[in-house]
Order: structure tokens, then C-alpha cells, then sequence
């Protein structure tokens, strides 16, 4: 073969070092798809026995053959709702001011940089700040409302990020020609900008929304409750969430209740894959509509 | 925004509020970004009905200069100018005209097929119906595929994503849409660069036929294409106009040294 073509003599270890590269990259992708397929088996097959309507449907209690959920889901129903609609509009207009409006000032660059740190704050800090700010400050109490609060600033800072990475994705040239025909500003992001930009940012905020699923240390800090036999009906209503439910179960010593935990998680992840599949359901939908 | 002036002279009736005006003229205009001139002090008078072509070596301006006419450069930021640019009279930069409808009525096509990811249809109605069209919105659509030569290519899938159409068609669909506003100038920056040999023909020949219409000032890398469908020629080297005429004069009987060399291909 050599004598075909004369080959530089590192060719071979250059045709070495790529397969090592893309073998560790195969094994560490599979390493981690495997870690994740073992703890859905596990949780899956220790909360299956549990799974039920009952489950569902009924208030936690003492006794585990009784205990459900249903507070649990509920406040997180209703924390969400609320956290989608104070986050969604006000991340997404940050994100168009800054990308679209804004020019290149200091107090901008102070702005990007301050969210670009935000993002990294433990969400425990948000907790307090909530406790102080919404739950005494502006009286809200320990409600949906104080905890979607909290929570919205929580994930602001990554619905701007992702949005604006969104945006920044939009070419200019679709900019310019919607320009060059007459359009104002606010009639090329609203027409052509946005809808094209439009899967990325909702790719951003359910990937929020579902980190805000996930969250339990604010949601504590602001005083969410443990235990709720009841189903918030506004609000201004207490509530518990569903990782606070599963974490109080699990810190109980009978191991009726942490199957029952197990069980709690796959309700919390099935109403994730339900987020994301609307989100794969509106972005497939938009994409029709652009035409 | 306070009334523009421009709104004042609608096209139909040009001719008569303003016949001996010229439709655009550049009166010592110097574009700088930041510091750095990237035009230096060009006056020229773009002729009505005519293809003017902006021809000269890379770097040298010509996309600065013809984004300048329809206030394109407005988007780049540190993009400033000195002079004068006059549509039919109207100073382009005066405070008071407002850059949409600048661009409204001075249309541009640029060198990239840049068509929006929405149907043929929607990408030549939504310029005449963001700008308040109140006509048959149909017959406009088609008559401006018809003079942008597309009509027949088109005409049975007007639904469909104009992505699926080849990079000529593309970039005729462009034309169409800028020809869809009724502008009385179109600039075209480059526009038959990123195309075939094919399609680049069929761009000229539109061109000839557009120019009984609308004027057009056409910016070229390609001195062969300035020499066929040209009426007029100006050459630009570093920033500063070094000829302008008659296309056939600038070509075969240049008046300067340097536009011999450069239409002689010793250089550029």
C-alpha cells in the first residue's frame, strides 16, 4: 500500500489517535446513557407496585397504602402555570431587547454580565431571597404565587441566555431583506426573526421550566409546606410540590414510603417528558405555520 | 415619527412634480467607519432608466457606497458620512426622512439569495402588505413574478417554501419581491456572484428588461458583466471614484490611466 501512495510516516499514528478520540467519546456517551437507564429501571420497577389512580388521586398520609400525590401535583401543576407566566414573556423580552435593541453600552455589558452570573447562582440564594422579598417583604406569604415568583427568577437568566443564543442564530441576511423591503424594526423580529428563532427559545425555556420542576431547596427556603391534605384552589394558597414530596418520604425510615418515592419520581419524570413533548409539538407546529 | 418628507412624492406621479430632478445624486460623499474613509469625497449623478454599473477591485467600496443610496449602512455601527445623497431633490439623510420609507421606495437586492423560510407567495405579499398595500394583493404577487421572469417556474407552487427553489430562481424570487413595492430604484449588490453561469444570464437579461421601467445601479466584481448590460460605468479604486461615463467610453476609450489598467485586467 505504501508503495502506492507515499503515506508521511505519522499518518498511521494521525489514524491512531482519531479512533482512540471517537472510541473514548462512544464509551463515555454510553457510560452515561447507561447510568440513566439504570436509576429509570430502578425507580420504574420499585414505584410500579404503587403506580395507580389511587396514587394519584389521593392526599399523602401516614399509612403508604393510602398516601398519594395528589397536593403534590397539583402545587406543582400550579407553580409552573405561574412560573411559565411571569418567566416566559419577561425572559423572552429581555432577550429580544438585548440582542435586537440594545447597542453596545457599559450598563448593557454590566447587564450581560450580571445574567451570565445569575445563571450560576445555587438556586438556595433565590430561596432566600424569596422568603425575604416575596414571602415578608411584599406579604405574599408562603403561596403559589411567592414560590412561582421565586422560581421565575430562578430560571430567568436561562430563558435569556438560550433565547438570545436563539436569536443570535437568526442570519442577518433574513434581518436585512425584511429591511430593505420597508419593514420597521419591530415588524422584522415580530414576523421573521422570532418565528425563526422561535424552536430555540422554546427549546431554552422548557429546559428552564423543567429545572424549576426539579428544584427543592428554594421551594423549602421560602416555606412550601411538607405536608398538604388539600389542593391549592388559587394563588394565594399553600402547596407543596412533588420533590417535596419525594424528598419527605425518602427521609422517612420505612421502606414502604421510599418505594413510594420511587413512585413519586416517575410521576415527576413522566410530567417532564410531557413538557418536552409539547414543546417538540409547538416547534413542529411553527414550523408548518412559517410557510 | 414626525411627517417624512419623502411621503410627499408618491411614484406614480414623479415625473410630473419633478421632471428634470435626477432620481439620485451623490453629492461629495465621503463614508467612514469609525475614522477609516471607505469613500472619499464621490459625486455622481445615477441616470433614470439606466443600469449603472459600480465597478473596482475588492475593498474598494462599492457595497459601502451603494448601501449608502438606500440607508443600509445605518445597521453597521460606527457607519458615518459626509455629503449629500439627493433622491428626486429630497436629501436621504435629512433628519426628517425616515430610513423605512427610504428603503420602501429605493429597493435592494443583495449578493446572497436571502429569501425568507415562508412560501413564494408570502415572500413577495408581506413587503406590500406590511407597508399598508390595499390593492389585489394576487394579481400584484403575480405580476411581479411575471416581470421578475419567474412567473412560469412558480405559478403552480406559490405555496411551497421558496428554500426549494434552485439559487437563480432564489434570487430572482428576491427581485420579485423588491419589484413587488413598486420602487422606482433598485440596487443590486453583486447579485449574480454566488449563481451559475445559467442563471447568471438569465439575471442580466432581467436586468434589461427591468431598466424600461425601474433604475438600477448594479454593483460587479465582474467587469464583463458591467461591460454587457451597463449604460453607464463608474469606477471606484480605494474609496475614490476614478471615472464615471458611458459605459462604452469607460471601456473601450478610458480618460484615466488607472481605469485602462483595471478594465484591462493588469490589475484588481
Amino acid at each position: 500500500m505504501s508503495r502506492l501512495l507515499a503515506a508521511p510516516a505519522n499518518l498511521r499514528r494521525r489514524h491512531r489517535a482519531a479512533r482512540a478520540f471517537r472510541a473514548i467519546c462512544t464509551v463515555l456517551t454510553w457510560f452515561c446513557l447507561v447510568l440513566l437507564a439504570v436509576l429509570l429501571v430502578h425507580a420504574t420497577r420499585e414505584g410500579l407496585p404503587w403506580l395507580d389512580l389511587q396514587f394519584l388521586s389521593e392526599f399523602p398520609s401516614r399509612f403508604p397504602e393510602r398516601a398519594g400525590i395528589k397536593s403534590a401535583l397539583y402545587g406543582t401543576l400550579w407553580l409552573i402555570g405561574f412560573t411559565a407566566l411571569f418567566s416566559i414573556p419577561i425572559g423572552v423580552s429581555a432577550a429580544i431587547y438585548l440582542e435586537e435593541y440594545a447597542g453596545r453600552s457599559r450598563i448593557n455589558t454590566a447587564i450581560e454580565v450580571s445574567i451570565a452570573n445569575l445563571a450560576g447562582v445555587p438556586s438556595i440564594v433565590y430561596g432566600i431571597l424569596g422568603l425575604a422579598v416575596f414571602v415578608r417583604w411584599m406579604a405574599l406569604g408562603r403561596s403559589v404565587l411567592a414560590g412561582a415568583m421565586t422560581m421565575s427568577l430562578l430560571i430567568l437568566p436561562v430563558i435569556i441566555i438560550a433565547s438570545r443564543e436563539a436569536l443570535r442564530a437568526v442570519p442577518n441576511s433574513i434581518r436585512y431583506a425584511a429591511y430593505a423591503l420597508g419593514a420597521t424594526k419591530w415588524q422584522t423580529v415580530r414576523h421573521h426573526v422570532l418565528p425563526s428563532a422561535l424552536s430555540g427559545i422554546l427549546t431554552g425555556t422548557i429546559l428552564a421550566l423543567s429545572r424549576a420542576i426539579g428544584e427543592t431547596a428554594p421551594l423549602i427556603m421560602i416555606g412550601a409546606l411538607t405536608y398538604v391534605a388539600f389542593v391549592p384552589s388559587g394563588p394565594m394558597d399553600q402547596f407543596t410540590a412533588l420533590p417535596i414530596q419525594i424528598f419527605n418520604w425518602v427521609s422517612r425510615p420505612q421502606q414502604d414510603f421510599h418505594e413510594l418515592a420511587a413512585a413519586g419520581i416517575v410521576v415527576l419524570l413522566v410530567v417532564l417528558l410531557l413538557m418536552n413533548a409539547v414543546a417538540v409539538f409547538i416547534r413542529h407546529r411553527s414550523q408548518r405555520y412559517r410557510l | 415619527m414626525s411627517d417624512p418628507k419623502v411621503v410627499d412624492v408618491p411614484v406614480e406621479t414623479k415625473e410630473a412634480v419633478a421632471p428634470d430632478v435626477p432620481v439620485l445624486e451623490v453629492r461629495d460623499l465621503t463614508i467612514r467607519y469609525g475614522d477609516k474613509p471607505a469613500i472619499r469625497n464621490v459625486s455622481l449623478v445615477i441616470p433614470e432608466r439606466k443600469i449603472t454599473a459600480i465597478i473596482g477591485p475588492s475593498g474598494c467600496g462599492k457595497s459601502t457606497l451603494l448601501r449608502q443610496l438606500n440607508r443600509m449602512n445605518d445597521f453597521i455601527p460606527d457607519c458615518n458620512m459626509d455629503g449629500q445623497i439627493l433622491y428626486r431633490g429630497i436629501d436621504l439623510y435629512d433628519p426628517e426622512v425616515d430610513p423605512v420609507e427610504v428603503r420602501r421606495r429605493i429597493g435592494m437586492v443583495f449578493q446572497k439569495p436571502n429569501p425568507f423560510p415562508k412560501t413564494i407567495y408570502r415572500n413577495i405579499s408581506w413587503g406590500p402588505v406590511i407597508n399598508g398595500f390595499k390593492g389585489d394583493l394576487n394579481a400584484l404577487v403575480e405580476s411581479s413574478l411575471q416581470r421578475a421572469a419567474l412567473w412560469e417556474e412558480v405559478k403552480d407552487r406559490l405555496t411551497e417554501s421558496a428554500l426549494s427553489l434552485s439559487g437563480g430562481q432564489q434570487q430572482r424570487l428576491c427581485i420579485a419581491r423588491a419589484l413587488a413595492l413598486q420602487p422606482e430604484v433598485i440596487l443590486m449588490d453583486e447579485p449574480a456572484s454566488a449563481l451559475d453561469p445559467v442563471s447568471t444570464s438569465r439575471i442580466e437579461d432581467l436586468c434589461f428588461e427591468l431598466k424600461e421601467r425601474y433604475t438600477i445601479v448594479i454593483v460587479t466584481h465582474n467587469m464583463q458583466q458591467a461591460a454587457r448590460i451597463s449604460d453607464f460605468t463608474a469606477f471606484l479604486d480605494t474609496g475614490k471614484l476614478v471615472e464615471f461615463g458611458e459605459t462604452d467610453q469607460v471601456f473601450t476609450r478610458p480618460r484615466e490611466k488607472r481605469t485602462e489598467d483595471y478594465v484591462s485586467g493588469r490589475f484588481g
